[in-house]
Order: C-alpha cells, then structure tokens, then sequence
C-alpha cells in the first residue's frame, strides 16, 4: 500500500501542508480539513482507545475547535499576550490502512513551542490522521489524533492546536 | 521566624507579599501547616485489592496509601528503613503480599511492619530487631476516611477529620450521596498540571467571585461568537460551562460565600441543575434510590467549588476533586480527578469527562488565562512596586454565625479566612 511512491508523497504533502497552516496560526483554513463531524483528540492516556468514558488532554469537536481557534485570537486572551509561535516538523510517514474512501496515516512529529517571557517547550508523539475522500484533493479528516509521549506526565497548559 | 514577626505578615484587610515569595516561610508551611493539618491522600476506590497502593505527597513527605491484607487503609512513608529507598515508584499499582525494598530485599508486610531481612546472621549480636519500630516503615500519624475520601494527619494530637472540615463535611457527604448507591470511584483518569505560582493563589482563586469576568473574557467571549455564529443562538451543554464565567456582576452579587474554622469555604453553584434527557433520567434514578425528598434535598446543595484547606478543592455538580500539592514557592502541582457516581448511566459520566475536558484539562480554555494570571501575579509580587496584596473587598461586613462566617457573593472573605487559618497554624508551633 505504501509502496505507491506518488501516493505517498500525496500524503506527505498534505501533511505539511496541514503542519504549516498551524505554523501560520491560520486556524480557520486548517479547522476547514476536517470532515463536519470530524474530531481533533489528543489523548491523555498512553494507547487509550476511549475518548468518552476517559479524560483526554484535548477531545474536540467542530464547536470546540471553533471556541479554542476564536480565543486565540482574542485581544484579552491574556496567555496569548504574546502568542504561541510553533514550529513543527513531520517524519516517518506510513500508510497504515487504505481504502476506497480513505487513508489511515501515521507519522511522527517534533513540535517546539514559544511564548516571550516563557520558557521554549519541545514536544514530541505521534500523529493519526483519518482521512476520508477517493483522491487526494478531496481528503477531509474525520480524526487527528496526536499522541504525546508525555501525556500522561505532568503537563503545563495547551493552548494551540498540536 | 518569630511569631510576633509571622503575625506582622497577616492584617485583617491583606497580607504580605513574603507569604508568597519568601522560600524561607515556605519551608515553615510545609512543617507548620502541612505536617498538622488533615491533608487529602487519596480515595479508596483508587485501592479496591489488598496490596493495592497509590503514592502522592503531604507537604514535603512522600506517603503511600495502601490497603492490608485485612482490607484496612494504611498510610506509610515511601521510605524504606535501611537506606532510605523509596520502597515503591510513584503512582498506582500493585506490591503483592509484602513490600520488597529494590535495594537490599528488605521486606515489609502491608501495615507497614519488618518481616525479613536478608543476611540475617549479620545482624546477631546488634541493636537491630524486627521488634524495633524503627526498622519498620512507619506510619503517618493519623489517618482518616470519609466516604472513600482519605485524609491523613502528620501530627499526633489535633482535631477529628469530622471537628476539622466543620461545614465543608456536608460537601464531601454530598459528594457521595449524589450517587444512587451512595459511593463514588476515580474512573476516567487523573489530569496534572503544574502551575508556575505559589499553592495559596490557587486557593484564594477557587471563591474569588470577582475574577471570572475579567480574566476569562477571552473565553466566554469566544463562546458567544460560536454561538451567535454557528450555532444560531442555541447554547450547548460544553458552552454553558464557559458562557457561565461572563454572567453580569449582579449574579456575583447575589451568591453566596460560607467560611468556616481552618480555612475552608464554598460557593454557591453557577450552574442551574440541567433540565436535558440525561439529567432528568440521573433525578429519576436519584429519587428511586432515595425517594423524592431526599434526592430533593441532595441536589438541592449546589455548591460550586469547595475549598478543603489546604488540600483539595471538590466540586460535587460535576463530581471533579482537584488536588493541591505545594512543590516549592513558585510551582504548585495540581491533579484532577474525575469520580463515577455509582449507579448512573454511562451517558452521565461520558457528560462528566466533558466538563473534566474543557475546564479542568490543561488544555482547557478557560484554565489557561487563570494560570497565566497567578503566574503575573507570582512575578509582580516579587517586585519592588509594592509590599502588601490587597484583600478589601467587603472586609469588615461578613456576617459571623456558629462556626464560621458568611460573605456577600462579591467578598474577599474566603482569602481572608484562610489567611485566618494560615496565621494559626504558622502561629500555634512556635509558641
């Protein structure tokens, strides 16, 4: 599956793509990837399989997100006085699963983060995206899933999407 | 320190800024408040099997909570008597039938007593002996437990858990009798957020009624649009919970803030009692186990958060226990858990890990401006700018009753009745 080199890089691109409008804090254009009933989860628990009945670092859905990417923007969102900068970078890219109507990718992830006055924070995981659509200009995603390899140490607090 | 100087720290309108800056007066904390005040260890659905354990820290000291072979609660040093080992890795888990120290093989028993040491031959003809408490691991002083709720105490002699929570004991009773079968268990997983501030501005924020409007506007604000925007006006459960924080200032006005001895305090409820599909079948539910009465009266104490000084922060609407562990003057850990009240729908407790997302997360969007704001506030007390923190609102127009003292919806008495239970314990040691 993942052998088919031009598909592969389809989906490395995407990738980036997606990592780069969060680079960018372009919010609503990357909030628009996903499928409507689409949900962004980053799970507290290491391996969780349930997003309802356990807690989660971030379970969010098209209503959350939308709050979440709106308070950013806020003049009086005090914690983004100054913003988050991030830079992100995405590796290890595989095809995990692919079907008529879509992919399950997953790919590795180093994340740094910066507020000035605050103190640079590296993060690091793994991310899952399903992506439903037949060809690569119609994908949406109906999950991201990003799991830290810290989620269920002792966190300071989130405030961009990962 | 001298007393007299301790007292100097304290007036009855605001405090000193070296309460929160100076480590020196944090290391007093730890001895004087922490080492005698009933401190929240854990619950006991946390440890349902003997050998079961579950480690944390009452001030500076490592404990763990553990279950015997007869079922009982025990609280211990994470210390093993030989060198010093902490016996076992932080967390949960399990020990088997005895303590095993990874050092040297020690071994202990479940309460806590020496059973074996290797090289025994070794030992012939010195002062060891297993009869000697001081080769077993010792125990805290005293342990308490209220409806799964443990408690312990590094001072021998001091109140009852019962003398010592005073009113704040109705919040932990409600806690459970909100569940049908009248008990609750940690289920869903346990948040840990460190915060870059001192322990006590975590606590003066948990009754301050004066803050929601202006540091979660970001929040309740971003909210609103989502509502007006996309939602064409209709406010779902998620979003009452952030909308709640931008209610005008008569609503503050109208609350009302009950303090007690030792610290503690509540406030009432922001949030009415939901009126949708799964609330209505939690009442029904509720009035089967207790008749409609009583489960009246259950729900009907509607307190938002309840300050337990200095430890623990339950809020019974949506069954969270926040946990406060002071790690030095400027870092404060706080761990969240979520409870499962026993006998209700799985749809109930998937809305309570909701509320657990967006408000106690550290991702949360609400949370997020409060730490920012302790932290300024952590950094400009340490500056020159000023020597006192202003504690004013209302002071001198609390209403006393037996045991405590009442407070309009907008008054600062719950920070000043801490500090009422802070001067006492910083006091009562040193004379």
């Amino acid at each position: 599956m993942s052998g088919d080199p031009i598909l592969h890089h389809a989906v490395a691109q995407y990738l980036y793509h997606e990592a780069e409008l969060l680079d960018a804090r372009r919010w609503e254009e990357w909030d628009s990837l996903f499928t409507d009933d689409g949900m962004y989860w980053v799970p507290l628990q290491h391996g969780q399989s349930d997003p309802l009945n356990h807690a989660s670092i971030f379970y969010e859905d098209a209503i959350m997100r939308d709050v979440r990417r709106r308070r950013l923007d806020q003049d009086r969102a005090w914690s983004q006085q100054p913003i988050t900068r991030a830079a992100r970078i995405v590796g290890n890219v595989q095809i995990q699963e692919q079907t008529d109507t879509g992919l399950k990718v997953r790919s590795t992830f180093q994340m740094t983060e910066w507020r000035k006055g605050r103190e640079q924070r590296q993060l690091a995981g793994h991310y899952t995206h399903d992506l439903v659509g037949a060809a690569p200009g119609e994908w949406r995603i109906a999950l991201k899933r990003v799991d830290l390899i810290n989620c269920d140490g002792i966190q300071d607090c989130y405030e961009i999407f990962l | 320190m001298e007393a007299d100087k301790l007292a100097e720290l304290v007036k009855p309108d605001k405090v000193h800024k070296s309460v929160y800056t100076d480590p020196s007066i944090f290391d007093m904390e730890m001895e004087r408040i922490f080492g005698q005040a009933w401190v929240y260890v854990g619950h006991a659905s946390q440890i349902p099997n003997p050998g079961d354990y579950w480690t944390t820290l009452i001030g500076r000291e490592p404990v763990i909570m553990v279950r015997d072979r007869g079922g009982e609660i025990r609280v211990l040093y994470n210390r093993c008597p030989h060198k010093g080992a902490k016996l076992v890795a932080d967390g949960c888990g399990h020990v088997g039938p005895l303590f095993r120290c990874p050092y040297h093989a020690w071994t202990f028993t479940l309460d806590g007593h020496i059973r074996g040491v290797p090289f025994r031959q070794g030992y012939n003809d010195t002062a060891f002996s297993l009869e000697d408490p001081q080769f077993s691991m010792r125990p805290v002083a005293r342990v308490a437990e209220r409806r799964g709720f443990v408690f312990c105490s590094l001072a021998e002699a001091g109140p009852t858990l019962e003398e010592y929570l005073g009113g704040a004991l109705a919040s932990i009773d409600n806690f459970a009798d909100r569940a049908p079968e009248g008990e609750v268990e940690v289920a869903g997983g346990v948040m840990r957020v460190m915060q870059r501030s001192n322990w006590k501005i975590f606590f003066e924020n948990l009754n301050d009624t004066g803050h929601p409007q202006a540091t979660h506007e970001s929040s309740f604000a971003a909210a609103r649009r989502t509502v007006r925007e996309k939602l064409d006006g209709n406010t779902p459960f998620q979003l009452h919970i952030i909308e709640g924080n931008g209610e005008p200032n008569s609503f503050w006005e109208s609350l009302e803030l009950r303090c007690y001895d030792y610290g503690h305090s509540y406030m009432d409820a922001i949030f009415n009692a939901p009126t949708d599909a799964i609330s209505l079948e939690y009442r029904a539910q509720l009035e089967a186990a207790y008749g409609k009465e009583r489960a009246y009266d259950i729900l009907s104490m509607n307190r938002h958060n309840t300050i337990v000084y200095p430890s623990c922060s339950p809020h019974t609407g949506f069954q969270q226990l926040r946990v406060i562990r002071p790690i030095s003057i400027d870092r404060t850990l706080v761990e969240i858990f979520t409870f499962r009240l026993k006998g209700t729908s799985e749809a109930f407790f998937q809305r309570t890990i909701s509320y657990t997302n967006i408000v106690n997360s550290p991702s949360s969007t609400v949370m997020v401006d409060d730490v920012e704001v302790y932290q300024r506030c952590q950094e400009g007390m340490a500056s020159d700018g000023g020597e006192w923190i202003s504690q004013h609102r209302m002071a001198g127009h609390d209403t006393p009753f037996e045991g405590g003292i009442l407070g309009a919806g907008i008054s600062e008495v719950p920070m000043r009745n801490q500090f009422r239970a802070w001067a006492r314990y910083m006091g009562e040691t040193e004379a």
